[in-house]
């Protein structure tokens, strides 16, 4: 099948980070942790790759990836359910030779035979910890403009803190670039711990077909496991490796106190706006009702899913689909995830809630700013 | 293998009495309370009662549903074999011709249901809002060894003359049609919802099709003919909530009634009957500070920035600051600008209501009546809409409609 120049197929990496929200992922993974209401991260991952017409899609899950097979069934509801291409979800190969670690090097190396099938021409790889309502479309035409070799995309922010403080840096946490004039790399840093404002990268890649099977099998062979530490760093010379800024609005879950605050900041239509306002994104279809207000429900400054219940006080949240929150309740600064019940009398504060999570009666959970309690799923309280 | 049962939904009807929402939609396709349209219902019935197969028959302004039913999919009715068909009339050897009737629109159709060979076809309306277990019904008209069965609702006797009345011996056997009759002696009314015999009902269809005289209509022939015949016939009693949201003020009190699913008995957050629809994909949506909600119900991608009280808001309303929206039913996609004032009416999808702008009022004395804007309107600043206008194009600048 011919398809345009531009065609792409995209590579996603949905456990890459997992070990930064430990509470969250202990029965997911990165890719399927609800954030802004009614989505999964990896909703924004898929949509903005449909969207820029890229229909054919590898995940490549490592571990707790049932809620993720769930949530993305055929893919339909991204319009991933194709004949060519569409959603491909592979689990980790039982070979003794790969382990269950980040490497991108050995995922993409275990699907290797499938990739040299494709008839794309480049890849875009990404990881699920980020956000965002990026167009592809025009990423790859300045790859190509650029005769770049590989594009990467970068946000200019201060490095967080709490990836600077994360115990085990050992498999090359977070990237930051030193640029050349013309925009290519200089200098790949890995866990640099400067202050201030740095080329922070998002690990967002495009790259020709053709040159990653090349470039993984080398690395590969010779026992690399990471594609920036193996293959980017060695050969920052030799390739034409381009990085992009992305300005756009975006994301990151890097702890739970950024979990925390990248949903509340879409709580301000400025930045709701920027992350939906182009692209619609996609998610499962729950069949939910409208969501239903009771006559002394009251409600301030909330972002709200269909199919919730509310008859209490709801002020500076967000909430999840079926969320229920009972007559005289006080649900404040509080995420609550899907199916939630907060019972007649009961007070939140500063708490998410993970799914079916259920505050009894008259129960008070109160969290801060700097530390929002997390409740784990199905917790009855 | 035939099917047991399959359904035709008779989808043909203009809905003139909606007047500004049914000028470029088949009344089917009209919104219903917050993220549906009427066809939800019976579709979303028909598959929790087990029927697989539907063929919707479609005349007047179809491109909305067509477009809509796709392929069944968010009904879960996109199947190997069965599945849902938007059935329109075509063109046949010996001419080609517009639904006459609905016996008619069946009649066109016999093809279609014989290539599922089923032993039974349930009739269904489109322009109902109502949840019924199909199932159950199929139970009782097998259970009778009925060769017709007919839903029917017990009406208060003073309303029956308003109704195609069933009468019935103790055994629910039906003896006597009476349509819109002045002296009643049934209060059963007939709900539009019929399983026969496909045998039955084939052989019926073609003798109806070569009378001249026929209307070809269920009511008003077939079921005539068959109780000439002294056919088999039964009335099976449903007792939930139904309605023929046929006009303006019953949309709007439909509607309504969605609001307080405790009293009115139409309960949308029912877990083991859901309805089902095609969803508008949109976050969720956006209640500011500013905003007062009261008795609402609010849908995705909504932003409500101003007052709502006992309202129902479609996906994607937008409600700026200071507006004022009472009593009002606010289709998908409209926008009720700074300081408009909206009550007691219907604004149908993607409408604009200028800043300030009034439109309805509240019922006082007699005047009850429910102001209607149609589809992309643009109701100008400043402009007035009375409480029985019914606005199908744009309002000017403070101009003023009764």
């Amino acid at each position: 099948m011919v398809k345009a120049n531009r065609s792409a197929m995209a590579l996603i990496f949905p456990n890459i980070y997992d070990g930064l929200v430990p509470e969250l992922t202990s029965e997911r993974l990165m890719a399927s942790i609800p954030f802004g209401g009614r989505y999964r991260m990896i909703d924004f991952i898929l949509s903005s790759m449909v969207n820029s017409g890229i229909d054919n899609v590898s995940i490549l899950v490592r571990e707790n990836y049932f809620s993720l097979i769930d949530h993305l069934g055929s893919g339909r509801e991204w319009d991933l359910a194709r004949k060519n291409g569409g959603l491909t979800i592979f689990p980790p190969f039982a070979q003794n030779t790969i382990s269950i670690s980040n490497g991108r090097v050995e995922g993409i190396e275990s699907i290797l035979g499938f990739i040299k099938n494709q008839k794309e021409k480049y890849v875009v790889i990404s990881d699920t910890n980020i956000a965002y309502n990026i167009d592809f479309a025009k990423i790859i035409d300045e790859h190509i403009k650029n005769g770049a070799d590989v594009t990467v995309l970068y946000s200019k922010t201060d490095i967080p803190q709490a990836a600077k403080d994360a115990i085990d840096t050992s498999k090359g946490l977070y990237y930051t670039f030193d640029l050349n004039d013309d925009s290519t790399i200089n200098k790949i840093s890995i866990n640099s711990k400067d202050d201030g404002v740095q080329n922070l990268s998002m690990n967002i890649y495009v790259i020709e077909r053709e040159l990653l099977i090349e470039k993984i099998q080398d690395a590969y062979v010779n026992g690399g496991k990471y594609f920036e530490r193996d293959i980017l760093i060695p050969h920052l010379d030799e390739l034409k490796i381009v990085a992009r800024e992305y300005d756009g609005y975006i994301a990151r879950v890097y702890d739970m106190v950024s979990y925390f605050n990248e949903n509340m900041k879409l709580l301000d239509d400025e930045n709701l706006d920027a992350l939906f306002g182009k692209n619609p994104v996609y998610t499962k279809i729950r069949d939910d009702n409208p969501t239903r207000y009771i006559a002394g429900a009251k409600s301030a400054n909330t972002l709200v899913a269909d199919g919730c219940i509310i008859e209490g006080e709801v002020e500076n949240s967000i909430l999840f689909r079926g969320v229920k929150v009972g007559k005289g309740a006080i649900v404040k600064n509080c995420i609550l995830m899907q199916d939630t019940v907060i019972e007649a009398g009961a007070k939140v504060d500063h708490v998410i809630t993970d799914k079916k999570v259920t505050i009894s009666a008259e129960k008070e959970v109160k969290g801060t700013d700097t530390f929002p309690v997390y409740i784990s799923k199905r917790t009855t309280i | 293998m035939g099917k047991e049962i399959i359904a035709m939904l008779l989808a043909g009807g203009q809905g003139s009495r909606l007047y500004a929402l049914t000028q470029k939609l088949a009344k089917p396709a009209v919104p219903f309370g917050g993220k549906y349209r009427i066809i939800d219902f019976p579709l979303s019935n028909c598959i929790n009662s087990g029927i697989d197969t539907v063929g919707i028959l479609t005349q007047y302004q179809p491109l909305v549903l067509n477009e809509y039913i796709g392929n069944g999919q968010p009904w879960d009715l996109d199947r190997l074999y069965g599945g849902v068909h938007v059935l329109p009339p075509y063109q046949q050897a010996s001419g080609s011709d517009w639904y006459k009737g609905t016996a008619n629109a069946i009649y066109q159709n016999i093809s279609f249901i014989d290539r599922y060979d089923p032993e039974y076809v349930i009739i269904l309306s489109g322009d109902q809002i109502c949840k019924q277990d199909y199932s159950d019904f199929l139970r009782f008209h097998k259970e009778k060894g009925a060769e017709f069965s007919v839903a029917v609702m017990e009406v208060p006797w003073d309303e029956a003359s308003r109704f195609g009345l069933m009468v019935t011996d103790e055994n629910d056997k039906i003896s006597e049609f009476q349509e819109k009759p002045k002296n009643p002696k049934s209060n059963l009314a007939s709900m539009g919802i019929y399983i026969f015999n496909w045998d039955i009902l084939r052989k019926y269809l073609i003798e109806d099709e070569a009378d001249p005289e026929s209307e070809n209509d269920f009511g008003n022939n077939i079921i005539p003919n068959l109780l000439r015949d002294e056919r088999k016939m039964y009335a099976y009693h449903f007792s939930g909530y139904w309605k023929d949201v046929g006009t303006i003020s019953s949309l709007w009190e439909a509607n309504m009634e969605v609001l307080d699913p405790e009293h009115s008995g139409i309960d949308l957050f029912d877990e083991e009957w859901k309805i089902y629809s095609r969803n508008s994909g949109m976050t969720g949506h956006k209640i500011s500070a500013k905003a007062v909600v009261e008795n609402c119900l609010i849908t995705d991608g909504c932003r409500i920035d101003g007052n709502v009280k006992h309202s129902i808001l479609y996906a994607g309303v937008k409600v700026e600051e200071g507006a004022v929206i009472e009593d009002a039913v606010i289709m998908g996609g409209s926008i009720i600008k700074k300081g408009a004032v909206v009550k007691h009416c219907i604004i149908a999808e993607d409408a604009v209501i200028g800043e300030n702008a009034v439109v309805g009022a509240m019922p006082e004395g007699d005047e009850k009546g429910v102001a209607t804007v149609g589809p992309g309107i643009y109701v100008g600043d400043n402009a007035i809409i009375g409480p029985n206008g019914m606005i199908n194009e744009n309002v000017k600048d403070g101009e003023e409609r009764w």
